[in-house]
Order: structure tokens, then sequence, then C-alpha cells
């Protein structure tokens, strides 16, 4: 079985998207052997009220049953705009999503905000994982309207270090920590503290290169098979589990980056 | 054209001027457009009222207004927190001309503890507090590292939310949702607060803005309001989603409520 | 073969798009509804994918690919293109220094020549050189090529390759019958390009337009654009190279954009295509796969379109 982690539906505003809607993202899916996906929708992160992101991506799903059978729902939430707070509940009870995704950059607030703080115990609260990623897009290639951390600038595209600080502010709440593109270096304390917490990563960051080694460092259970689509291939992350050898990961470890440790950390 | 003329309206936000000939101006363009009432208050937002002498003369001007079109306008008073040994004095003097409620500006933020005693006189006159309100990055304590300099007691929808609650028996308004700042931002503020209505004035007119502030804050709790942008103000009501009935709540029937409760409803 | 109907329509949303056709165009309000007996049939799972036998399916080589001066380097490489299926990676060692000093890229190349005389059935060299040393990258081209590289490598930022600097070079591997070979970029504030934005970034560093113009010079030379998938705007390189016929693109670089190979096909026409990795082995072959390419042009792009430019010099794997 295959559960991609990370997946869109909704636009980028810079690019054309192809494959962008759940049924042209279900027909990726059949196409390539996958489950089940857990989406979001891409307009929650340029909408300033994520919330009709939300209601969108809820309205497409509940469409179709194949696609409530097939995708899992995560809600877009902007803890320092008007009325997340009933937006979450909304989003949980009624639209049935079953994790937050949050975009500190392009929703402008620093990792260790007093409203982000709050949103991530809530959701710990909830049971619900919150997701933060590395970043969208590669910065080199961003529009000229798009956020401006930049690689080998001043200012930086994100590491490790940057998501960290909230979860050593809230150490016993979920963490999917999606699209690892830089750096995982933590000193050493941090480092230690990061690999206590409850995280789960995903296979499309592009600096994931050496899987066999991050199992060992990392552990088995904390990565999870993740596409980042449509923004980059659908294979890619595919690709990083299914070309480790025995010695790297046997049988029983596949399956669990393919879905056994998406399905233990969702509780699906 | 018909369409416009099918509803009543009273426009909950209405700009009176000095000058006479501005007010015909203003009584025109309500003609044209079916509005029966425009509830007016002086001056416009970035002059206030700095003195008692001036309140009291912004009062003046709305007084003469209202008497040279008793049926076409009705009037809120304007004062200064600061002065409230004057400003008390002035309800009084204005409700007994007919006055029916008070336009606040941006001399105090609104839930300012010196507003305190003045919406509390308010609330024992059933009437509604009409305040500035803006929701703009930079503005009044709202992210301010986007500061634009504008006056730091603009009260922001977070002021609002916190004098609602403190004041659950008083009346609030929201002035202009189509004055340029983020609606979706300030009716998503609002939606757990049964005391604050907005007005759907200023000049922006975006699509969707007014079925928003109905699904988020129901249908009674939205005025019609134009802040001197008529076709604006009646174009975005009519161009919504709403049904009919909801339509004459918002044109009518929801300001006129409020007015009722003072003694003050039209017919 | 007893094939289970329910089961074989259940394979895909493909067969529900026929039913749907056109549905998602309408944005993303609610697509057409199916009947609960269409639905039924079709929400089971997808058949299953068997990526490596994909992967291994096609012939490869690697047109652009670096080894280090490290201690695991080139085994990383080389275990990258068993476990991949790679037959065959272009090595070089990029001459990332400033000022590139003789000195500098023949001790880089000294790296590359040591690689594939130890690992000549599976490693291809490529020189590097600094055109500001004419005599010197002269002499270079020819100890390099005597010791068995097939052409340049990545030629790097110390000069742009349509500067003057260059031309003597350039004829020298247009005599050669060699790939002309470059790094590039394409980012706000890089080269050249929006220069209000500050890529941080060497000044001399070609762009794409630097691509356009000493292709037009040099009608006859064959140029290859260094990785589309290097980070930057490929929308913007292959509209900017769609009318040189002879920029090829190599499809290389950290990012696997979805749709990138499409677009690229799309713009450039299959044959100016090579696969390549630069050292992102895993997003090199999975951006190839996920494309919508056949199968007669996934073989041309992940080997046959290089491979016959190297035939021109007679350096052809096969």
């Amino acid at each position: 079985m295959l559960i991609d982690i990370n997946a869109y539906v909704g636009h980028w505003p810079f690019m054309q998207l192809k494959y962008n809607t759940c049924e042209a993202l279900g027909q990726r899916m059949d196409r390539f052997g996958v489950d089940v996906s857990l989406i979001s929708n891409l307009n929650g992160i340029f909408y300033k009220n994520t919330q009709s992101a939300n209601k969108e991506l809820y309205e497409e799903i509940k469409a179709s049953k194949r696609y409530r059978d097939r995708f899992v729902p995560f809600a877009v939430i902007n803890p320092i705009y008007a009325g997340w707070q009933y937006d979450l509940e909304e989003c949980v009870r009624k639209f049935g999503m079953k994790g937050i995704r949050v975009y500190p950059k392009y929703h402008d607030y620093e990792i260790n905000d007093p409203s982000l703080i709050e949103l991530v115990k809530k959701a710990r609260d909830m049971n619900l994982p919150v997701a933060f990623n590395y970043k969208m897009v590669d910065s080199r290639q961003r529009s000229w309207m798009d956020i401006d951390y930049v690689a080998y600038t001043p200012r930086p595209e994100w590491t490790l270090k940057n998501i960290f600080p909230i979860i050593k502010e809230v150490p016993d709440a979920r963490y999917m920590i999606l699209n690892v593109t830089n750096s995982m270096q933590l000193n050493e304390a941090d480092a230690a503290l990061f690999n206590k917490a409850n995280v789960l990563m995903d296979t499309s960051g592009r600096t994931l290169t050496d899987m066999g080694s991050l199992l060992k460092t990392q552990g088995k259970e904390r990565f999870a098979f993740g596409t980042h689509s449509p923004i980059l291939d659908y294979l890619t992350g595919m690709l990083r589990i299914e070309a480790l050898r025995e010695n790297e990961a046997d049988a029983a470890t596949k399956e669990l980056l393919r879905s056994g440790n998406a399905k233990k950390f969702l509780g699906l | 054209m018909k369409d416009v003329m099918k509803y009543r309206k009273i426009d909950a936000y209405g700009n009176a001027y000095a000058d006479d000939k501005l007010a015909a101006g203003q009584i025109a363009y309500a003609d044209r457009l079916g509005i029966e009432r425009l509830i007016l208050s002086v001056p416009v937002a970035k002059q206030m009222g700095k003195t008692p002498v001036e309140f009291k003369a912004y009062n003046d001007l709305v007084i003469l207004a209202v008497k040279r079109y008793p049926h076409r306008l009705a009037g809120q008073l304007t004062l200064h927190p600061a002065y409230l040994k004057e400003s008390l004095e002035e309800i009084k003097r204005c409700t007994g001309e007919g006055m029916t409620g008070m336009k606040l500006y941006n001399q105090f933020k609104i839930n300012d503890p010196v507003v305190y005693p003045v919406i509390e006189q308010f609330i024992h006159y059933k009437m509604i507090i009409h305040v500035h309100g803006e929701s703009q990055l930079g503005v009044g304590g709202y992210r301010m590292k986007y500061d634009v300099d504008n006056t730091p007691a603009i009260s922001v929808p977070e002021d609002f939310m916190d004098i609602a609650k403190r004041y659950p028996e008083a009346m609030f308004q929201y002035a202009h949702i189509g004055g340029g700042g983020d609606w979706e931002y300030a009716c998503k503020s609002f939606r757990g607060y049964p005391n604050i209505y907005v007005d759907t004035g200023g000049s922006n007119n975006d699509e969707n803005m007014v079925d928003f502030a109905v699904e988020n804050l129901g249908e009674d709790r939205v005025f019609f309001g134009c802040d001197s942008s008529f076709y604006q103000g009646v174009g975005k009501v009519l161009a919504s989603g709403l049904t009919e009935i909801q339509k004459r709540k918002i044109f009518f029937d929801n300001y006129n409520n409020i007015l009722k409760r003072s003694g003050c409803g039209l017919g | 073969m007893n094939i289970d109907r329910r089961k074989f329509v259940s394979r895909s949303f493909a067969g529900a798009a026929g039913i749907l056709a056109g549905s998602h165009l309408k944005g993303l309000s609610a697509p057409g509804r199916l009947t609960a007996k269409q639905e039924e049939a079709l929400s089971s799972k997808p058949e299953k994918y068997d990526l490596m036998r994909e992967v291994m399916k096609y012939r490869k080589i690697d047109a652009h690919a670096h080894i280090y001066f490290a201690d695991n380097s080139p085994r990383e490489q080389l275990d990258f293109g068993e476990r991949l299926g790679i037959e065959k990676q272009v090595i070089s060692r990029y001459l990332s220094i400033m000022p590139g000093t003789p000195e500098q890229f023949r001790e880089y190349n000294d790296l590359t020549i040591k690689a594939i005389k130890k690992y000549p059935d599976h490693l291809l060299g490529g020189f590097v050189l600094n055109p500001a040393y004419k005599k010197e990258s002269l002499e270079e081209i020819k100890r390099c090529t005597d010791a068995g590289m097939i052409g340049p490598g990545e030629l790097y930022y110390q000069v742009k390759i349509n500067d003057p600097l260059y031309y003597p070079i350039i004829e020298k591997l247009i005599e050669l019958k060699m790939i002309i070979f470059s790094h590039a970029e394409c980012q706000l504030g890089v080269g050249g390009y929006r220069m209000k934005y500050n890529g941080y970034k060497e000044p001399n560093t070609s762009i794409p337009e630097d691509f356009v113009d000493i292709a037009r010079r040099y009608p006859e030379g064959i140029f290859q654009y260094a990785h589309i998938g290097g980070g930057g705007d490929w929308e913007y390189m292959c509209k900017t190279l769609q009318h040189s016929p002879n920029v090829y693109v190599d499809t290389s670089g950290s990012n696997n954009a979805e749709n990138m190979i499409d677009f690229a096909v799309e713009l450039l026409g299959e044959d100016r295509l090579f696969f390549a990795s630069d050292n992102s082995y895993h997003q090199s072959i999975g951006k190839i796969l996920a494309s919508n390419l056949t199968e007669a042009q996934k073989k041309k792009v992940f080997f046959d379109n290089y491979n016959n430019l190297l035939k021109k010099g007679g350096r052809n794997v096969d």
C-alpha cells in the first residue's frame, strides 16, 4: 500500500500546475499505484482568509465517493488571521480534516509567534498533526512576486533550524516536516530533542540523497512516502524508497515507508 | 433601476457637510437611488473634534442639516471622550434635538476606559455607537511592522471585540467594511459578537463582500451604508446573492430595528 | 484470464475521467457526480506500479555528473549509477573556484583523469578550463583529450560563454566535434538578469541569453545548457532557447518540478534533451519517468540523443 503524505490541489499563482485537481491527482495515483493522498489546498497559502481554501477543498472532495475514499484533507490555518479558532473547529468537525498545514513565511509570522504556539498546543490537544515545510518552490526560480528567502543570500531558505523552535516550544505535539530540502543539522541538545519528538518527514525533499544513512541516523519510523505533488514530479519521492537496497531497508522497512509509518502516525 | 427602486433604504453611514450645496448633492443622490433616509454625522474621519467647542460646532452642522431635510436625514452626534462633562451635556443636548446615535472617531480607541462612561450613556438611550474602524496592515496596532503612520488610536476589529464583550448590552457599528480595509478579517473577527453590527459603506465594492458579511455575521447584523459612495453602496447589495427578504433587511429593516429601540424608527 | 470486471474498472480514476470528461476543467467547484454504482466500482485500489522495473528498462547516459575531492568519490557516484541503471556518467570536477588558474584547472582535471582511468566502463571524462588563459586552456584541451576525455565538462562562471575570450576555445571544440557544455543559471539578479535583485552570484555566470548569442555566432557548434532542474526558472530557459536549434539542455539538477520535462520537450523538441543528474540521481530519473513522454521519447532522452552527438566525434558509447 502507498500513502502520499504530501500532496496538494489548487493553484500556484506564478506558474501553471498540472494534475492540481482531485480528479487529475487521482489519475496520477492510479497510474503510479498510490492508494491514499493527504492533500491540502494551495490556494490557502495565498488567500488571506485561508478558510475559503479549506471550504473549496471540502466541496471538491465531497463531490465524489472516490475522493472521499482516497483523499485525507488537511486544513490550512493562519494563526495570525481573524477567526482561525472557529475555522479550525469547522475544518475538523464539519469538513473532516485530519491535520493542519501552516506557512509561517507566506503568512508572515515568526516560528515562535505566540499565536502559532497557541495553534500548535490546540492541535496537540485535538490530537491533530501540524505540518511545516522547508519551502514550496526553489527560491532560485522564484517569481518576483514570491517571498524573498533566497538560497545563498543573506536571507536564505529555511533549514531545520528555522522550524525547530516550535518543536522545542511544544515538544509533545505531533509534527510533519515536509519537503526537506536543506540542512537537517541541529546542535547536539536540539538534535536530541528533535529525535525524541513525534515527527514524520516525507521523501520529497531535494536534499534527501542518501536515504539509507538517514534511516540509520533518524530511525526508520520517521520517514514516509511523499511527493510534494503537483509542484514536484510524482515519482522521485517514491524512487527514494524503492531504490533502497535490502541492506539499507528490508521489505518490512520499505512497507513502513510506503504506508506503515503514515498509518500509524495519522491513526488511519 | 427597477431593482434599485424596489427596496426602501436607510443609509447607515451618511456624511453631512457644512456647505448646504454639498448636502443638497447628497439628497440628490439619495433621490436618484431611492434612499429614504441618511444617517448623518460630522466630521469625516481625518478631522476630529479636538475641543468641546469644535465638537459642538460639528453637531450644530448636523442639527442644521437635519432641520433643512427633516424627512430625509437623521443625525448622529459626535464628542470627545476626554471632555466627559461636556460630552455628557452634548449627548443630552443632541438627543434632545432628535439625534439617534453617536459617531465616534479616533481620539481614543473604542475600548479605551476613557470611553466607558460615554458608552454607558448610550446603553441608557438604547442608541447605537457608530465607530470609525479600520483593518489594515500597520494601522491601530495591527501588525505594526507595516506602519503606515496613521492615527495610532484608530479602532481595529480586536478593539471592537474587546468593548463588545465588556458591554454586551451596548450596540456597536463597525464603520464601512467597504472602506478599503480587509473586510474578511473584520467580518471573521465579529462572528461571535452579536452586539457588533457592520455597515457596508465605503468606496470599495468587492464582489462577494456582502455575501461574506452575511455568511459570517448573519442577515441581521449588516446595514446598508454608503459613506457617500452611493453607486457602490447600492450596487454591492443588489449584486449579492442575498434573497429578496435578506436584501430588505440589509437595506432597511435592520437599521430601522435599531432606531425603533430608541423610539426613532421609521414607519 | 479471468478478469474481474469490477476490479478492471476499479483500476483507475482515468476510467472515471472518461465519464467525467473535462470535469476538472471547470475549476475547483464540484465535478459532475457519478451514480452510486459507478462510484462503488471506481473507488477501490489502484494497480501496483513497479517503479524499479521502469527504472531499469532504459539504457542511460548521465550527461552531467561530478566527482569530488572526497574519500567517497567517485565510489558514491558509481553506487548510484549501479543502483539506478545508469550505464555511463559524464563526470567533471567543475571549477568552482576563483580566479580559476591553469594550475587549478589542471589539478581538477587530474582528478577526473584518475577516475576515468580507474573506472573506464562507467565514467566518461569532461575537462574544465578558464578561457581567460587562452594558451593554457588550449593546451589543456589537448592534454585531456589525449587522456581519453570526451569533451568539456561543466565549464563554469569565470567567463560568460559568449565572451570573445571563449571564441578560440569554442572554435577548437567545434573542430574536435565536441559538445560545448557550460554551467548556466536563470535567476532574478544573476548574470545580468534583472539585477535590481541581488542573487549574490559571480557576475560572469552565463544565462540563457548568452547561449542564444553564442549559438547564433557558431551555428555549427553543439551547446549543452546545464541543468534545467538546477533551481532556476526552467520555463524562462526553455522559452529563451526555443529557437536556438544547436543548444541542447540537460535535465539535471536537484529540482524535479512536475511538468518540467514535458514543457521542455514541447518547446525544444524531443531531440534536444539529455538525461542528466548533476548528482541528484533520484530526481533525475523520477522526473523523466513521471513525464508524459512516450517510451520512444524517453529512450531518446535517456540515451540516444546524447549518444548520437557523441557519434559525430566517434566517441559514442556503443
